[in-house]
């Protein structure tokens, strides 16, 4: 049994806002530590959180079934990584301001796409439940 | 389509480099010595940018900073034989070395800068908008 949201979308995108939440948050700390000494800007990587979506979507064909799909797991969220290519200022921060509003920007894109995504797949389901387009 | 962002990120940061020297430049138009204290006239920053292919998937480069170099025009000899840093002997006998800054070349290269960074923020807005657009033709 599939339930109502079985088979499509929904759970993978629910997965990728939740992951571009996160995120903001993360470079918004990044932006509110700007000028803190020896601050280490912290990133959640989006290479390997769409790998593990993919994975999971791919293995299992069923999003839903959280209880085995890999990208459910808390660690993905829980491993802020250090962010070790930029380059380190005097003061020993290595938040650089233009990189971080770019990545806000881009993740502002990801949770738009996610929701507008969203919102078209229960369009559907709405016109699927009520008969009517 | 995101890269075009991560292009013009990599120009807000190599302008901003520019700006920073120049107003290090600015900044130290009458420093008569260095950093240790002894008398050496300031040199002028110069950053010089280069072409960064290494975020380009369509052809389209990025610019990093190169390197900053120091300007080596001989620096402005004054007349000022009572001066504590005053050249003692030889052929500036009686005179102080200042640094060999031109402000209006400085200035203007500020105003470039300055709009330069604007230009690549217009950039950045338009691709926004770009994207913006394609999400609403599922909407």
């Amino acid at each position: 049994m599939q339930g109502i949201f079985g088979g499509t979308p929904i759970a993978a995108l629910e997965h990728t806002l939740t992951f571009a939440q996160r995120r903001h948050e993360l470079l918004a700390g990044n932006l509110a530590n700007l000028d803190t000494p020896g601050y280490q800007s912290r990133d959640l990587d989006i290479g390997e959180f769409q790998n593990a979506l993919a994975e999971s979507i791919n293995s299992a064909n069923r999003p839903m079934s959280s209880a085995t799909s890999p990208y459910t797991r808390d660690d993905l969220f829980d491993g802020p990584r250090k962010a070790t290519e930029q380059v380190v200022f005097h003061d020993g921060s290595d938040v650089s301001l233009e990189h971080q509003v770019t990545e806000l920007a881009k993740n502002q894109h990801l949770h738009g796409l996610a929701i507008t995504t969203m919102r078209s797949q229960f369009a559907l389901l709405r016109a699927a439940i009520t008969e009517k387009a | 389509m995101l890269n075009a962002l991560d292009i013009s990120t990599s120009a807000l940061v190599a302008q901003r480099t520019r700006l920073n020297a120049v107003s290090g430049n600015i900044a130290n138009m009458s420093s008569l010595t260095d950093e240790t204290g002894k008398p050496n006239p300031y040199k002028a920053r110069e950053v010089v940018f280069q072409t960064d292919d290494t975020m380009s998937l369509s052809g389209a480069s990025g610019v990093k900073v190169a390197e900053i170099k120091s300007d080596n025009a001989d620096p402005l000899y004054r007349y000022q034989p009572n001066h504590p840093l005053a050249i003692k002997e030889g052929e500036w006998e009686g005179y102080v070395a200042y640094p060999n800054i031109d402000l209006t070349t400085q200035m203007v290269d500020a105003l470039e800068s300055t709009r330069a960074y604007e230009a690549n923020v217009g950039v950045m807005e338009i691709t926004k908008n770009l994207s913006r657009e394609t999400l609403t033709i599922l909407a």
